[in-house]
């Protein structure tokens, strides 16, 4: 018997099937940590959802190569269906349940929690091939916070044990007073580390980033589920980076340039970063990229897109290292790229009409392979 | 078998992607350049409507959801994401042939993807 709650549980089915969830306990002695079975179009998996675990969570901390992308209820790549046992759907209101047939049962595996033993049916082929890394929950604290732009917060986590991460990465932050989980992607990187850096951009209505801006939430504990995401740097690829990112979403192409210059990738490789923010009042991180410019003169050019205002000429004069330009990133991208579009691998990050315009020049323009375009799709 | 209009050849234009509704089913029409092609209109991976999500160039289809892609002729996958690699999605096709500027589909019954949600019925 499969019984799925939730706000829409009345269109949800409740379906007999043959169950043996009778005889089933999960870990020996604690009903509170059921097991789950997933099948799959290939293999099945089993593992143990804890008490206050999302299904995801759950199966990705024992390696279980579940799909996802997003990892907070908006994408839907997630879905499965509920065969069997007691699921609670969670967020009633989250964007992803769009891709969900109710009627049939599905569920956002990133939103849900058992309250039984279940089985799920994910309608993909789960690869045998791992994720990058195998993420788990930390504990951590806010150690640090400070503006970047008028509506741009930096914040660094201290996790209570390190974290190992590729550059390119994300977590998940759950705050114990703010319902549900944001992912942000590490700016920072180092290969094993209890600090990360993080940045956030105020969002009309987001409940997380206004508190951020009012609240001081130095020594506020957070808890982290992470490392997530597949769009990684990989030294071994040997290629020239591109990389795109707009406002906040340049978190992720830091984090890449910082491992690229502690690896010395630049001694062979090139970098074309491009930068989109509306105008000079909302740019951040250019010393930083001022530094990475100025110290590879020969390998990394930096471009500062302003989408809503002409250049003002002290900002180029103030930084002298980076070149700007006005109008939408990726169209200044394909303009100072033409013909450069060989032997690199793009990376993405920032809003989805950004991330939208970037793959479409990427693709149809660049006519770049998608095996060299990386970037974890949040819509 | 019924060969049925769905739209005037220059409705669609080079390299774009549109949906017309025929019958009561949704048939995505794509302009290749030399030909056009007629498929359902979702993404065969994860049902991504493909006239928001999809990419038309060379021949070649991308969802931008997860870019997944297919050779147009064919129905061929061309790449998946590394974690599907096994996976073999092919791209389902309508016959269409064109009269003077219409366009016509061959329209037996609606053509739809197995998720993979059904094998335990």
């Amino acid at each position: 018997m499969a019984v799925v709650k939730g706000s829409d549980a009345g269109r949800a089915a409740v379906r007999a099937t043959p169950s043996s969830s009778g005889t089933r306990e999960g870990v020996e002695g604690r009903p509170d940590i059921p097991d789950v079975t997933v099948q799959s179009k290939a293999d099945n998996y089993s593992f143990h959802c804890e008490t206050g675990s999302n299904l995801l969570f759950a199966g990705l901390r024992e390696g279980v190569p579940l799909p996802y992308e997003c990892a907070t209820g908006t994408c839907g790549t997630c879905k499965a269906r509920v065969l069997e046992g007691d699921v609670d759907r969670g967020w009633p209101d989250a964007p992803g349940r769009a891709y969900l047939k109710a009627e049939r049962g599905e569920i956002l595996m990133c939103q849900a929690r058992a309250h039984s033993p279940c089985t799920l049916r994910v309608p993909a082929r789960l690869s045998a091939i791992p994720y990058p890394r195998v993420p788990d929950f930390f504990e951590a604290r806010v150690c640090a916070a400070h503006p970047l732009a008028s509506d741009v917060m930096s914040f660094v986590l201290e996790l209570e044990h390190p974290l190992r991460f590729e550059a390119g990465q994300f977590v998940v932050l759950e705050f114990p007073d703010i319902a549900g989980g944001r992912a942000y992607s590490m700016v920072n990187y180092a290969p094993v580390t209890t600090r990360l850096e993080f940045v956030v951009k105020r969002k009309p209505g987001g409940e997380l980033s206004n508190r951020l801006f009012t609240d001081p939430i130095e020594g506020r504990t957070v808890r982290v589920f992470g490392p997530l995401g597949k769009a990684v740097f990989r030294p071994q690829e040997d290629k020239n980076l591109l990389c795109i990112g707009g406002g906040s979403g340049i978190a992720a192409l830091m984090s890449i340039l910082s491992r690229a210059v502690g690896e010395g990738y630049f001694g062979a490789h090139a970098a074309d970063v491009f930068f989109g923010v509306r105008g000079a009042r909302d740019v951040f991180y250019l010393d930083r990229l001022s530094a990475v410019a100025a110290a590879n003169a020969d390998a990394v050019r930096v471009t500062v897109a302003l989408s809503d205002e002409d250049v003002p000429s002290a900002l180029a004069k103030r930084y002298p290292q980076l070149r700007f330009a006005s109008g939408f990133v990726h169209a200044v991208a394909a303009q100072r790229m033409a013909g450069r579009f060989e032997n690199l691998v793009a990376y993405l990050g920032g809003p989805p009409p950004m991330v939208d315009g970037a793959l479409r020049m990427l693709i149809l323009e660049a006519r770049l392979p998608a095996n060299c375009i990386r970037y974890d799709k949040f819509s | 078998m019924s060969w049925v209009r769905v739209c005037a050849a220059d409705e669609v234009s080079k390299d774009t992607l549109k949906v017309f509704k025929v019958n009561g089913v949704e048939i995505l029409v794509a302009n290749l350049g030399d030909e056009h092609r007629a498929y359902p209109p979702v993404c065969p991976h994860m049902e991504e409507p493909l006239e928001e999500s999809g990419m038309c160039a060379g021949g070649i289809l991308t969802c931008s959801k997860h870019l997944w892609q297919w050779d147009m002729r064919s129905g061929e996958l061309v790449h998946a994401a590394e974690a599907d690699e096994e996976n073999e999605r092919l791209l389902l096709m309508y016959d269409l042939k064109r009269e003077g500027n219409e366009l016509l589909v061959r329209l037996d019954h609606e053509l739809e993807y197995d998720y993979g949600e059904d094998e335990d019925e």
